[in-house]
Parts: structure tokens; C-alpha cells; sequence
């Protein structure tokens, strides 16, 4: 009997274990197999991972680049500032750190967790901007407290800075950090917490202005402490963006306006550079550095007076008298009147059934088309409308460049509005009725300019429609010329001369725009009072609780045979163009004069 | 009894021992690699448990397995006894109870339990000598290992539940399984995995399972892990990137680095060839183990050489699987590399106990 060998036979459990090795060999090869593939054919991927793991690359911001005057004074600098940041990562205690944080820095903690919160998408260990702008003196005691938090990491960085304040802000423009967004969906070279131009200069010539970012790649551990540095590349702070601004004509024209709502607008008609461009009411650019309070930031943005607008290319005013440069040129180009004809102003017409007032109601009696301008002559004007017609009135106004963008360097401008029959069926569904022309004769009805727009007609004017340069900012050297210009404006130069005569005598033989002569620079301009208003104005009106006042224009240029300066000037209510515009320009001229003279 | 006759020293498989402290040995290296940056000297603690369990299985060589199979059914009482304990007593460690606290040493009793089954199993199946398993005895087996099983379930503790099953369902392959009895543990398999999944699996568990399908569905989670194992793995390459010059584990990138990842640290640092160097000597290892079943002189000895070289196999396949992604994270460690006194002891009388069988061959007792 096999059982009672003293061995027993144990040959099918050993074959079964010798079985079960070779299984587990053959898997074992299997997972080897996987290793090869891994380590040996994937190599270079999971290297790359590896690295992506253990650096971070922290970016260093570069400085922007300096905004200067035509004449190099400073319009925009930096300094340096100091920034907190926190690093969620290193927070123990969310509720703890969140309230003895905001007692260090002296925030409400509700803001500094709506900061925290707008970058909740970043990973943990990315510092989150909560204070920045600080000074030295600022630092101080958060720096003496540094063991105490652990979770705040300061920097300092160089910064925008104002030297001027609001001085040209709306040229100027203002920086805002890159929203989350555009951090995510942007170029490689964004930069969180990164101050971009939004508007302005700053804005235009942002690629300019911006520099590149330096970075010091860091080695990191598994919780993105740093380790060691790898590379450290510096900063090249952003090229210089010299303008055409100057800032003697900068400062006058935004003094000038003594705190009414208004524009000025000055360029030289030879090459289109603007002088000065002044919008008012106005903000400081270094608060957008220093952060605003949510309730600083709604209170800018809500104020019915709008400060952030460029009013000289976003508002949109109707012309007023300005626009019987308008009339003139085309009545006298395509022939409707001559220089000799005359009118008879008894100070009110009646016109298809309505009767139409001149402003000035005991009448100016028989006049020239120069008297015409000079007295700004309501019937003059509605008999040419009259004799026009929409159509070639609305052809005139866009030779003169109404109605679309000048072209000036800075974004947002606006188009205005010229209207003609074909708009008014298009946009409204309506007939032109001949009545709305005599309105638009008068620059009234539903014109609407831009007071850079104006600027540019004024110019087209000076240089009597020989020659016209796009108004901008950006100086370029002397050699390279300005932007592209527009052609010469086809009106005969007869026509020119007539308008002209006309705007000298209203600046210097007893016109409406006598407030703008300086005596020795033979200044040529016109005035305008609009009495009507958009509907936004209208809006912006009641709200600012105003007496309803008609907006203030004068437009002109000096000297008569040799133009170097325009300038216009638009005061929101500021009544009479030729009491209010024309004095506030010729402090302009007159100042022009002076500079030149030096 | 405790002196060990000449005659027996000279029997001693001196190239398995000789494996078992190679491989103890390079773990040494590779733990000081991807812990010198803390405190605790784990090197050095691994050495003294290597010293320890060194003892141990002299200890364990000296006596003759046959006595220890005689005794497994106190062991087997004693160990219920002592998990059960565990399960009353002992503190949440990361969300297991698997520890109990004796001085100053912590200690798993689920390690020297699956010891415990080993020699269960011999005992069990020494005397049964037919081709195939019946059901009733299938039950019976199914019934012992329940207990401890179930215990250590409950701690949870997944991966050490996953040897036991692999143990009891290698004591079942070698007592042979028909068909029939493979079939209706499938089902029985199927039932108790679905059922788990819905009823007794944490939620952190299903997380692992999902995570080998998807890991970077969470990779800041739970496929973290395997995430960074894989990259610490992969930027080996062929070379490694030098002893402790692995980023991954140097920057404490790889999770559990001396523990249970300690062959990602090998695969990142030795590259390629490291890992098919160990490989290598642990298949080597595993065979010398294995094939000693040639030398068992009776079924008892067949069983201890064949479960406790399948506790090894088993828990080195998984391993190596888990850390590059192939298995779910169990928290199964390398056996011998791995730090750690329990498991370092566990299997050193593992492989004591094949040492005892296979030394004992011509032994007329």
C-alpha cells in the first residue's frame, strides 16, 4: 500500500506549486515589461514632469516704460511699492488667519476675503495679491511681524506712479490688474496680479510701454516651499512713450476749466499733434494702483458725471453754431450762395410754416456770408439749409471728417452722427421732414460731434483743405512723420478764405468769439451754443439735480496766415459759447504765444 | 531543542538566506535615500529590525516546523484573540485600527497572523490526501479563515485582507479545486465584491479603485499617488537619476517613500536597471522558495513552503503593480525593502519557516 511508505507521494501538490511560481514569474515579466515601457520608452515625458514638478518659475515684474512729455517732463514713472501676498497653502486656520491678517494690514475682512476669493481657482501655493502700493513706512510693522505669519509673503516691486496725479488723465489712461480670465485664457507672458493699460496711452502702447517680465525659476518640494534657484533672468523695464502733449498747455487747459464739466482741445494743424486734451470732470490714475474699496470703485463708475470718459472722443454733443463752418464751405463750394449774397436777418423768419428765431432777437439786418459767421446768424444759415437740402449738407459735414473716428491713437472714440434722409429711414423708419434740415443748418437736430472731431474740422479749415494730418498722441522722431494723413478736402479755396474771414471777425472785429482774441496772434475761431442735448446728457442732467443751461463751444485757430495751433473748447452748460468756450481758449492761445516765444 | 544539530546547519539554504539579506539590504539604501532628510534614522531602525528578525528566525529554524504546525490551533485562538483586541483597544491611525501600542513599540497584528495561517493551513490540509478538494472541507477552510479575515476587515485594512484571501485561495489551488467548487467560488467572489463595493467599502477605498481607471481624475487626491509614483518611475529612465538624486523623492513629491513606495525611490533613482536588478533577485528568491516544495518531506511542508512563498510572491506582485499603476493603492508593502519591523519580521519567518522544511528533509522524526 503506498500510504505506508514513510514518504508519502506528494508529486500533484508540488506540481500544482511549481505551476502557481511559474504564473506568478510570468506576471512578474509582464509588470517588468510595463516598467521598460515606462522608464525607458515614456522617458522623456515623465522627465518633463518631474521638472514641471520641482520648478516654478516666479515671474519679476518689470517696470513700464516712462509716459514723457513733448518737452520730457515726467507724466508717468514708477516707484517702488511693496506687496502682501498670502499663500492659502501655509494657512492653518482660515478663520484665525483671515481676521489677524486684516487687523495687520488694517482692511476690512470681508474685502480681503472677496480678494482671496476672485483667485480661488489658483493652486494653493500661489501667493494671492491682498495688499499693494504699500510704502516703506507701511511695511515696517507687517515685516517686524513676519514669524507671526507665515501665510504672507512681501515683495517689493516697482509700480506705476503718477507723478502729476490727475494731470492728463484721460490721455494717460489707466492700469488695471489682469482679471482671472484673461490670466488663464491670455499669452504666456501673462502674469497674475499683472497691471495692464485699460484705457489711454497706457492702453494704446501697452506693448510698448509694458517691458518683459524677468523670472527666477525655483526649485520647489512636494508643498511648493523653495528649495534652491535655478536661473534668475532681470527685467527689462518698457520703452520710453514720449508724446505730443505739452505740459504747460496740459496743466492751462485743464485750469482753465475751473471744474465745469467740459473739454480742451489743442493740436497743431501742421502735423496733427495734440497739445493738450483736457477732459473734465477727472480721476486720479494712482488710485487704480493702490486699489480702490469696492465702494471707492462703484462710486467712480456710478457718478452721473462719468469721470473715467474721455469726453474730447466719447462725448457726443450737437455742434451748434460750430457747424455753420459746415454749411459755409459746402453752400460756397457747391454754389448755393456766393461771398457777395446777402441776407436780411429781422431777427425771426418764418421757414415751411414755422417761425424761426435768430438768437439775437432785435435782428443783424442785411448781411454778407463773413458777417454771417462773425455774428453767427441764425436766418443766414436756415435760408442756406434751405437752399441746400439735406443731402449736400450731409456730404459737406462728412468731407469735413463728421460722423466717423478722427483716428486719434486711443481707443473707444466715438462716431457722432451726421443724419440724412437715407439714415433717418434706415434707423428710424421714417421720412425727412425739410423742417429737421433747417435744424441741422444750425447744427442742431439729431447732429452729434465729438469735440475732437471739431478739432480736426478746425484744423482742415486753418490749412484751408490743403493738407490734413490725423490728430494723435505718440511723438514720433522728426524724420519719421506723423501717422498716416487724410487727403486734402476738395472744396474750392475761395471758399476757404470766406469762412475764414469770417471766423477772424468773430475773434477780432466785434464778433461772437471776441473772448478768444489775443492781441498780436490774429486768432480765427467760432463759437457755438447747442440747445439741445442727447438723450444721455438729458439722463446725466436730471441726475446732477443742473438748471438747464445750453453747452458752451468755440473752435478756432491762430494765427490767420500761418496756423499752428487749434483749439477748441466744449463746456457742458456753460450758456453762451462766445461768454464762456471763447475766453477759456484764448488763455490757451494766448499761453501758445507765450511758450513759442521762449 | 533550541540547539540546532550540525548536521541540520549544514542543511540551511544558505543562497535563500543570503537573497533575503541582499534584498534587506538594498532597502536599507534606498530608505536612507528617501528619508535622511527626517528625523527618526530610519536606516537605522531598519537595520536593528533586520538584526531582530534575524534572531527570530534562528529562533524559528531551530525548532522543528512540525512542532509549530502541532501548535496551530493555540496560535490560531490567540491571534483572534489579539485582533479582536486591536479592534477594541486600539487608536485610529489614519483611519484604521490596525496598530496596538506595546511600550514603545507599535505592532501590527495582522503580520504575524498571516504566519499564523500559514501554519493553520498546513495543519488543516496535512492529512488530506485526495486529488480534489471536497466541499465540505472547502467550507470548513473557508470557515477557519473567516474569522481573522473578517477582523481585519473591520480595522480595514485592504491590503493586509487581500494577502489572507491570496493565502487561503493558494491552500485551496494546492489542495486542487474542481471545477464545480472554482465555479461557485466565483460566484461566491462576485457576490462579495459587488456586495463590498456597495456596502462595505469606504468611500476612500471605492477612490482607489477609480483612481488606477482614472488617476488624474483627482490628481490632487487620492491619484496623487500614483501620479507621482508613475513620474518619479518614468523620469528614472534607463540609468536612474542617482542615488539620492531623485527629485521625486528627494522633494518629497512620492508619498509613502520608505514605506510602501520605496521601489518607486528604486525606480527613480537606480532607473531601469535597478529595478531589473531586484527584480531579478527576487524572482530568484521567489523560485529558490518556491521549488524548495521538492525538498518538503511531507504535505504539512509542502503547504508551509508553498503559502509562505505565495505571502511573498503575492505581495511583491502587488507591489510592484500598485506603484506604477497597475493595481489600487492597498497599502501592501515590498517585502524585505520596505521599512517596517512588523512586515520586515512576518517575512523573515515566512521564509524561516520554507528554511525549516527544506533543512528538515532527511530529519526521521
Amino acid at each position: 500500500m503506498p500510504e505506508e511508505r514513510i514518504y508519502e507521494d506528494l508529486t500533484l501538490v508540488r506540481r500544482r506549486a511549481r505551476t502557481v511560481f511559474w504564473i506568478v514569474a510570468g506576471l512578474v515579466l509582464l509588470a517588468l515589461s510595463y516598467y521598460w515601457k515606462v522608464q525607458v520608452l515614456d522617458h522623456a515625458k515623465y522627465l518633463k514632469l518631474a521638472e514641471a514638478n520641482r520648478t516654478r518659475v516666479r515671474p519679476l515684474a518689470a517696470p513700464r516704460g516712462l509716459i514723457l512729455d513733448r518737452n520730457d517732463v515726467i507724466l508717468a514713472d514708477n516707484r517702488a511699492s511693496f506687496k502682501v501676498s498670502i499663500v492659502r497653502e501655509s494657512v492653518t486656520d482660515p478663520a484665525a488667519s483671515f481676521t489677524a491678517v486684516s487687523r495687520l494690514l488694517g482692511l476690512d475682512e470681508k474685502t480681503l476675503r472677496e480678494r482671496v476669493d476672485l483667485h480661488k481657482d489658483l493652486p494653493l501655493f500661489e501667493p494671492i495679491v491682498i495688499a499693494d502700493g504699500l510704502g516703506s513706512d507701511a511695511i515696517v510693522p507687517i515685516e517686524s511681524r513676519r514669524r507671526e505669519f507665515r501665510e504672507l509673503v512681501i515683495e517689493a516691486e516697482p509700480q506705476r506712479f503718477y507723478p502729476k496725479g490727475s494731470r492728463a488723465a484721460h490721455v494717460l489712461g489707466y492700469l488695471q490688474e489682469r482679471t482671472p480670465e484673461e490670466v488663464r485664457s491670455g499669452s504666456a507672458a501673462a502674469r497674475a496680479g499683472e497691471m495692464v493699460g485699460r484705457t489711454g496711452v497706457e492702453s494704446q502702447y501697452d506693448a510698448i510701454l509694458r517691458g518683459d517680465d524677468g523670472s527666477v525659476v525655483e526649485v520647489v518640494d512636494s508643498l511648493g516651499r523653495v528649495q534652491n534657484e535655478q536661473g534668475h533672468n532681470f527685467p527689462v523695464q518698457g520703452g520710453t512713450v514720449k508724446l505730443t502733449i505739452d505740459d504747460r498747455l496740459q496743466a492751462l487747459a485743464e485750469e482753465a476749466l475751473e471744474d465745469r464739466e467740459g473739454v480742451v482741445v489743442a493740436l497743431n494743424p501742421r502735423n496733427g499733434e495734440i497739445l493738450a486734451l483736457a477732459s473734465h470732470p477727472t480721476y486720479d490714475p494712482n488710485r487704480f494702483i493702490t486699489r480702490f474699496t469696492p465702494a471707492e470703485w462703484s462710486q467712480l463708475i456710478t457718478d452721473p458725471l462719468s469721470p473715467l470718459e474721455n469726453r474730447a472722443i466719447r462725448g457726443l454733443y450737437a455742434p451748434g453754431s460750430i457747424f455753420k463752418l459746415v454749411m459755409a464751405l459746402g453752400g460756397l463750394d457747391g454754389g448755393y450762395v456766393t461771398p457777395a449774397t446777402t441776407v436780411y436777418c429781422s431777427g425771426a423768419t418764418e421757414i415751411y410754416g414755422a417761425l424761426r428765431h435768430c438768437w439775437f432777437a432785435p435782428g443783424h439786418g442785411s448781411m454778407d456770408l463773413v458777417d454771417a459767421i462773425k455774428n453767427s446768424c441764425n436766418i443766414y444759415f436756415y435760408q442756406l439749409g434751405r437752399r441746400m437740402g439735406i443731402e449736400p449738407i450731409a456730404a459737406a459735414a462728412g468731407r469735413l471728417g463728421l460722423g466717423r473716428r478722427t483716428g486719434i491713437d486711443l481707443s473707444g472714440e466715438k462716431e457722432g452722427l451726421v443724419p440724412n434722409t437715407q439714415w433717418k429711414k434706415n434707423a428710424l423708419g421714417q421720412v425727412w421732414y425739410p423742417g429737421e434740415t433747417i435744424s441741422i443748418a444750425i447744427g442742431q437736430g439729431q447732429l452729434q460731434v465729438t469735440p475732437m472731431q471739431i478739432a480736426a474740422l478746425t484744423a482742415r479749415v486753418a490749412m484751408k483743405g490743403r493738407e490734413f494730418h490725423t490728430p494723435h498722441l505718440f511723438l514720433s522722431p522728426p524724420d519719421a512723420g506723423g501717422p498716416e494723413s487724410g487727403g486734402a478736402v476738395p472744396f474750392k479755396a475761395s471758399a476757404f478764405e470766406s469762412v475764414i474771414a469770417g471766423m477772424w471777425k468773430s475773434a477780432n472785429d466785434g464778433g461772437t468769439g471776441q473772448g478768444a482774441r489775443v492781441e498780436g496772434f490774429d486768432v480765427c475761431g467760432k463759437t457755438g451754443s447747442t440747445q439741445v442735448m442727447s438723450r444721455e446728457s438729458a439722463a446725466r442732467l436730471a441726475q446732477a439735480g443742473r438748471e438747464v443751461k445750453t453747452h458752451s463751444w468755440f473752435s478756432g485757430f491762430a494765427p490767420r496766415d500761418n496756423p499752428r495751433i487749434v483749439v477748441t473748447v466744449l463746456v457742458e452748460f456753460g450758456g453762451g459759447g462766445g461768454a464762456t468756450a471763447a475766453p477759456v481758449a484764448g488763455k490757451i492761445f494766448a499761453k501758445y504765444r507765450e511758450t513759442e516765444a521762449k | 531543542m533550541m540547539m540546532i544539530d550540525r548536521r541540520l546547519f549544514q542543511e540551511i539554504d544558505w543562497v535563500l538566506l543570503g537573497l533575503v539579506l541582499l534584498q534587506a539590504l538594498i532597502g536599507v539604501f534606498f530608505i536612507y535615500s528617501s528619508s535622511h532628510f527626517l528625523a527618526g534614522g530610519y536606516h537605522v531602525r531598519q537595520l536593528i529590525w533586520i538584526g531582530v528578525s534575524l534572531i527570530v528566525l534562528i529562533f524559528v529554524l531551530a525548532i522543528d516546523y512540525k512542532f509549530f504546525v502541532a501548535l496551530a490551533p493555540y496560535f490560531y485562538v490567540m491571534v483572534v484573540a489579539v485582533l479582536t483586541a486591536t479592534l477594541v483597544f486600539a487608536r485610529f491611525v489614519a483611519g484604521t485600527k490596525s496598530w496596538i501600542t506595546l511600550g514603545l513599540m507599535q505592532l501590527q497584528p495582522a503580520e504575524p497572523a498571516k504566519i499564523v495561517m500559514i501554519l493553520v493551513f498546513a495543519r488543516f490540509f496535512a492529512e488530506y490526501k485526495s486529488a480534489y478538494v471536497r466541499s465540505s472541507r472547502t467550507l470548513g477552510a473557508l470557515l477557519i479563515a473567516g474569522a481573522p479575515l473578517l477582523l481585519i476587515i473591520l480595522q480595514p485594512d485592504l491590503g493586509t485582507a487581500m494577502t489572507f484571501l491570496a493565502v487561503i485561495g493558494g491552500a485551496f489551488i494546492l489542495a486542487g479545486l474542481r471545477k464545480k467548487t472554482i465555479a461557485l467560488l466565483v460566484v461566491a467572489a462576485l457576490v462579495a465584491g459587488i456586495g463590498g463595493w456597495n456596502l462595505a467599502l469606504k468611500d476612500y477605498q471605492k477612490r482607489r479603485v477609480t483612481t488606477l481607471v482614472n488617476p488624474q481624475g483627482d490628481p490632487r487626491g487620492s491619484g496623487y499617488q500614483v501620479i507621482q509614483s508613475k513620474i518619479a518611475i518614468g523620469s528614472g529612465g534607463l540609468a536612474g537619476r542617482g542615488f539620492m538624486k531623485g527629485t521625486q523623492s528627494q522633494l518629497r513629491f512620492l508619498p509613502a517613500r520608505h514605506t510602501d513606495f520605496i521601489f518607486s525611490v528604486i525606480g527613480e533613482e537606480a532607473g531601469f536597471l535597478g529595478v531589473f536588478i531586484v527584480i531579478a533577485l527576487y524572482l530568484a528568491l521567489l523560485a529558490r522558495m518556491f521549488l524548495s516544495v521538492s525538498h518538503a518531506r511531507d504535505r504539512a511542508g509542502v503547504y508551509i513552503i508553498f503559502t509562505a512563498s505565495l505571502l511573498i510572491a503575492f505581495q511583491f506582485l502587488v507591489n510592484i503593480l500598485m506603484i506604477i499603476g497597475l493595481f489600487p493603492v492597498v497599502g501592501i508593502t515590498l517585502p524585505f525593502l520596505s521599512y517596517g519591523g512588523s512586515s520586515l519580521l512576518t517575512s523573515f519567518v515566512a521564509c524561516g519557516l520554507v528554511l525549516n522544511v527544506k533543512m528538515r528533509r532527511f530529519a526521521n522524526v
